[in-house]
């Protein structure tokens, strides 16, 4: 019986032995574990100008005196290079204010609020995220308002009136610093087929395409692209308080009704120029020269510019018919900012942090190294920015486009509907029907 | 003659499902080696051939891929949740198949439902837990999450320990021989086919799993993820221009530890299917 006891505890120890073993050898290498901030929940509000009057006592003090700040920043992983040496420059900058210890960390810009909802105690002090994250965000209490410098950041965006600002504004509260201005989508063409007259229009640019024996393409069955359509044609998609959208694309009574958008995207599929396609066909498409244009993002932008060398170009998106005017297409205007966590140890310098890799000087820097477009006007108007087509072909598509703010419960209903549309409508199913049926799925409660 | 055809007809279902079963893997492997960083959809075989996916992939990592560290990370903890989740359910499968005690039919009862649920479930309090204890953006956490449980699933090892003979273990006892003397010494080697069986699908386990890793490793370090992220992490619409094709190329390297693990560990499990246990 004794022996059995012993035996027990020989192989709990044993176990135990297993486990501490290898456990040295893992945590030395982990440095960057947050250690959770309880009490940084409360003091945020107060905390913000404590920086700077820290700056200025310690200014004065011999730099060994300098207080360690210690910060998490997250980015894209294509960014991290270039991130470092942004971080690094931010540290000279400072150097007599503090020393600084700054962690960078990846997490892409499009599933940046799922990482930082899931704890937003352990996520990054600072962090990009895409435009549309932005309600979200906020209404979890995950973002720290802007309380350093914010008129100048609005006034270098262009205006409180500029689309990055509004999309990096919730309740007329500055909450992030706007970075890139160019996730929005726009249309590439090939200078071969195409004069810049054709890309105007639509069923010019099928015409053209079809009698070439080529196509031109454009997502349907997203709602990301879908939403050009009924937006142009003057109907609209709103998004409440309670995150619920309002809608009203099946409208009968709008001077373009509904069911004239649905047939002219029906008739849009139909013709032998036209072709809706994702993201990985198309850019198949274009290697292998089948599609001659399309709508698409900056992301695509080296791809189209490898394949059709000097023909490479890009434009706004053209007008459609639809019940028998020409309409301009809309878009959605996607921006890319920078966020301070509200639960940071230190708001203060993270907001130094986020403002300095989002002024001119790394604006400038991330379109040079990355391509990115500005959101800051001066940096936007420069010439090497505006050479880029697919930049100026965002910045001519910003008069049409319109800031990203829908509810969740947008997205699946447009996608099976731009999905019929692409095939045809097979069924037969009345416009009207289907209409009120996407109609019923967007603007449903949530939950 | 109706043999001959219900053979053919047999090996024309098999062979179609073959196809499919194939048809991915070998495109994911031809696709590892195109010279064409990105995704092309339009040709099945690539245009040009190349080893240099592999060779950016392994020796020539950026801020993107780091694949040697997130293969050392990985195997590290699939290693280790091998060797004591392993431990776990033989023992458990022994005590439950071999001994006597009060709580046996209550604990294999509890057990079976505990491990009905999907461990999902409690993904969240697990991260709870783990961060109060400064254990997420660790290995040794992801190694406590994969072993803890595993216990629970002793269900095909005991069914296993439940066909050797009793009367093996009482010749072992009335010999003089401890539980664990004959756990050790009579029901282990004879048992070589379930060992292997537990060891291998405790070494996947770790080495498939995405939600535990993702929600655990939440620190953004990159040189700290498991392959499964950092593969993850390739396919977003910025990096699946440049990266497609060193996705497929780590998808391939991904499968030769399994592999090897399964042909070392297929000799022992044919071995003891026909080995035999009780003589004369």
């Amino acid at each position: 019986m004794k022996k059995r006891k012993v035996l027990a505890i020989v192989m709990v120890v044993m176990m135990f032995a297993g486990l501490t073993a290898c456990g040295k050898n893992t945590t030395t290498n982990s440095t960057a574990t947050p250690t959770p901030t309880v009490a940084a929940a409360t003091d945020t509000a107060t905390a913000t100008p404590e920086p700077t009057k820290e700056a200025e006592a310690t200014a004065t003090q011999a730099p060994a005196a300098l207080e360690t700040v210690e910060l998490t920043m997250w980015g894209a992983e294509e960014d991290q290079t270039m991130l470092a040496e942004m971080v690094e420059a931010f540290k000279i900058a400072y150097a007599d204010k503090a020393n600084f210890v700054i962690n960078l960390g990846v997490e892409s810009e499009s599933t940046a609020k799922d990482t930082v909802l899931t704890d937003i105690e352990a996520a990054a002090d600072v962090f990009a995220f895409a435009d549309d994250q932005l309600n979200e965000l906020v209404n979890a209490g995950a973002l720290q308002a802007v309380q350093i410098d914010t008129d100048a950041i609005i006034a270098a965006n262009g205006g409180s009136e500029a689309g990055s600002v509004k999309a990096a504004t919730s309740d007329g509260t500055l909450y992030a610093y706007p970075m890139t201005a160019d996730n929005g989508y726009f249309m590439f063409y090939n200078k071969e087929y195409f004069t810049a007259d054709d890309v105007m229009s639509l069923d010019k640019m099928m015409e053209v395409a079809a009698n070439a024996g080529k196509q031109i393409t454009m997502q349907f069955d997203s709602g990301w692209y879908l939403y050009s359509f009924f937006q142009g044609a003057g109907l609209s998609l709103q998004l409440q308080t309670d995150g619920t959208n309002l809608c009203d694309w099946n409208s009968a009574t709008n001077a373009i009704k509904g069911v004239d958008v649905a047939q002219a995207m029906l008739d849009i599929a139909a013709n032998p120029g036209f072709v809706s396609l994702g993201d990985a066909a198309f850019v198949t498409g274009v290697q292998d020269g089948s599609i001659i244009a399309g709508v698409n993002g900056t992301w695509n932008a080296n791809v189209a510019a490898e394949s059709w060398g000097d023909n490479y170009a890009a434009t706004k998106l053209p007008t459609y018919t639809v019940a028998g005017q020409q309409v301009q297409m809309s878009s959605f205007a996607g921006y890319k900012l920078v966020g301070v966590n509200a639960y940071s140890d230190n708001v203060g310098w993270a907001m130094y942090l986020a403002e300095w890799i989002t002024n001119y000087d790394n604006q400038v820097k991330r379109f040079e190294t990355r391509g990115l477009g500005p959101s800051n006007v001066e940096a936007g108007a420069s010439a090497s920015v505006q050479a880029s087509p697919a930049i100026a072909a965002l910045a001519q598509q910003s008069l049409y486009a319109t800031v990203q703010r829908v509810g969740g419960n947008y997205w699946s209903p447009t996608e099976t509907f731009g999905a019929i549309m692409a095939a045809g409508n097979t069924d037969g199913t009345d416009l009207q029907t289907l209409l009120d049926n996407m109609v019923a799925g967007i603007t449903a409660p949530v939950q | 003659m109706k043999k001959t055809i219900k053979s053919i007809i047999r090996h024309l279902i098999l062979s179609v499902l073959a196809i499919v079963w194939l048809i991915p893997i070998i495109w994911l492997f031809c696709t590892s080696f195109s010279a064409y960083p990105g995704i092309n959809i339009s040709k099945f075989f690539p245009e040009k051939w190349t080893l240099q996916n592999y060779r950016l992939l392994l020796f020539d990592t950026d801020t993107v891929a780091q694949f040697p560290n997130w293969f050392m990370n990985t195997l590290m903890i699939a290693v280790f949740t091998c060797i004591i989740s392993s431990m776990f359910v033989l023992m458990v499968s022994y005590a439950i198949s071999c001994m006597r005690f009060k709580m046996r039919k209550p604990f294999m009862n509890i057990a079976i439902l505990l491990n009905l649920f999907p461990g999902f479930l409690a993904m969240i309090a697990v991260y709870f837990i783990l961060k109060s204890l400064n254990m997420t953006n660790t290995r040794i956490g992801l190694i406590l999450v994969y072993s803890g449980s595993s216990g629970l699933g002793y269900l095909v090892a005991k069914g296993f320990f439940d066909t050797i003979s009793k009367s093996l273990r009482e010749a072992a006892s009335i010999e003089g021989a401890s539980q664990l003397q004959i756990f050790t010494k009579i029901v282990l080697p004879i048992s070589k086919p379930i060992i292997v069986y537990t060891v291998i699908s405790a070494f996947l386990v770790p080495w498939m799993d995405f939600i535990f890793a993702r929600i655990i490793l939440n620190s953004g370090i990159s040189s700290e993820q498991t392959v499964a992220i950092g593969l993850y992490r390739m396919l977003d619409k910025t990096l699946i221009n440049s990266y497609f094709a060193r996705f497929c190329a780590g998808g391939v390297i991904v499968s030769i530890p399994i592999s090897v693990l399964f042909m070392f560990m297929q000799k022992f499990y044919v071995e003891g299917i026909t080995g035999g246990s009780v003589k004369g």
